[in-house]
């Protein structure tokens, strides 16, 4: 039976499109989501993250040995550009952490059994399967400068992409380099096949600013459509784009 | 034939160390491509490539641009871009370490103009942060009318 269900979970709209599941599936995502809001947010004082930050930690956990790994591993790979840990501000692994809870969420599905979903967080996305059969999922990428219009579709079955763009919250990427704003990209678009790489190789892209999307073509397994501030579009010509 | 089955693993465990092998920032030496192999001309060069007839359309311009030098830990990279307008028709390594990783992350990107179009999509990626941007957009009416 197809189940679809938004809810509101770490800040941001979460949607669940399960195309074979059960009601249930659903609630156990958004279980383990505000699961991860409680114990990784670092904006709730009593957060297993803010307490690791304050050093009143006992023992570090698995989950949170993995995010750390995370920060560390894309802070070393864009070169300091990505940082979870900005001068004068609290740990901040957000950027790492939602992509590796989605898509620890639909490694949690697919456990289940279940094989045709597609989740959306704040506009990062993870599929399986096919909505239907034949097909693939579409997804549309939101237009930099119009929201109510797309700049391309992609087709992707089994996959994940994720988009870092200042079109929103404006400029709240900080250049771990210069402790400035980031600048020189409007939005950038990864598609590989988790969304943990996904989400984290875009915001440290994004972080880098005109030299991102080069960057980010390069790591393994990404593929790239990058919007300039000049409207320019730079993809990976391998990229699925079918529209 | 008992013999062939380690002949073929050794070889690709030989195999394996020739390709993992990097000579590190000494090929530096080696990779400055002689003066004949870089253009002369650190500055951009302009050409213009003809236009049609008398009619006031823009002149597309060919421009080529030499990057700078950087080193990485596997050696020095050195592009060079060819611009016909505003766009990239070409890009050519001017120095490339003999290294695998480099040789390997030379990654191409093509580019395009921006289009705006509304297709029929299951979902959107974008950056949709506050629940006030969420009620706004395409995701929003996608949910709203279920799978």
């Amino acid at each position: 039976m197809a189940v679809t269900r938004v809810e509101q979970v770490m800040g941001f709209p979460v949607s669940v499109d399960l195309r074979d599941g059960e009601p249930e599936d659903a609630d156990r995502v958004f279980a383990w989501l505000h699961e991860v809001d409680l114990r990784f947010s670092p904006f709730r004082l009593t957060s297993e993250v803010c307490r690791y930050d304050r050093g009143e930690l006992p023992e570090v956990s698995d989950d949170l040995r993995e995010v750390l790994d995370l920060c560390s591993r894309y802070e070393r790979d864009s070169g300091g550009a990505f940082r979870a840990r900005l001068p004068g501000r609290p740990f901040d692994p957000c950027a790492v952490v939602k992509g590796w809870s989605v898509q620890r969420a639909a490694a949690m599905l697919r456990d289940s059994g279940l094989s045709r979903f597609c989740l959306n967080a704040g506009g990062d996305v993870v599929t399986a399967g096919e909505p239907t059969d034949g097909q693939p999922w579409r997804i549309g990428l939101r237009h930099p400068g119009n929201a109510n219009e797309i700049s391309a579709v992609l087709a992707v079955r089994d996959g994940a992409v994720a988009t870092s763009a200042a079109y929103e919250r404006g400029q709240h990427i900080i250049d771990g380099r210069t402790g400035l704003p980031a600048y020189g990209l409007l939005s950038i678009t990864i598609h590989a096949a988790d969304l943990t790489t996904a989400d984290a190789t875009a915001t440290a892209a994004f972080a880098m600013g005109a030299e991102g999307p080069a960057w980010a073509a390069a790591q393994p397994g990404c593929q790239v459509y990058a919007v300039d501030s000049d409207y320019r579009v730079f993809r990976s010509p391998e990229l699925p784009v079918i529209r | 034939m008992r013999r062939v089955i380690p002949a073929i693993v050794l070889s690709a465990i030989g195999f394996y160390f020739v390709w993992q092998y990097e000579p590190g920032a000494a090929d530096d030496v080696v990779a400055q491509p002689p003066p004949t192999v870089i253009p002369s001309t650190p500055a951009p060069t302009t050409s213009s490539s003809s236009s049609s007839g008398t009619t006031s359309t823009p002149v597309e311009t060919t421009k080529t641009v030499q990057g700078s030098a950087e080193r990485n830990p596997h050696g020095t990279v050195q592009v060079q871009v060819t611009f016909t307008g505003d766009k990239i028709t070409g890009v050519r390594f001017l120095r490339l370490p003999d290294t695998g990783p480099s040789r390997m992350a030379g990654p191409l990107l093509v580019q395009e103009t921006l289009r705006e179009q509304s297709a029929q999509v299951d979902t959107v990626s974008g950056a949709t942060q506050t629940s006030d941007s969420y009620v706004k957009s395409l995701q929003a009416a996608i949910d709203a009318k279920g799978a």
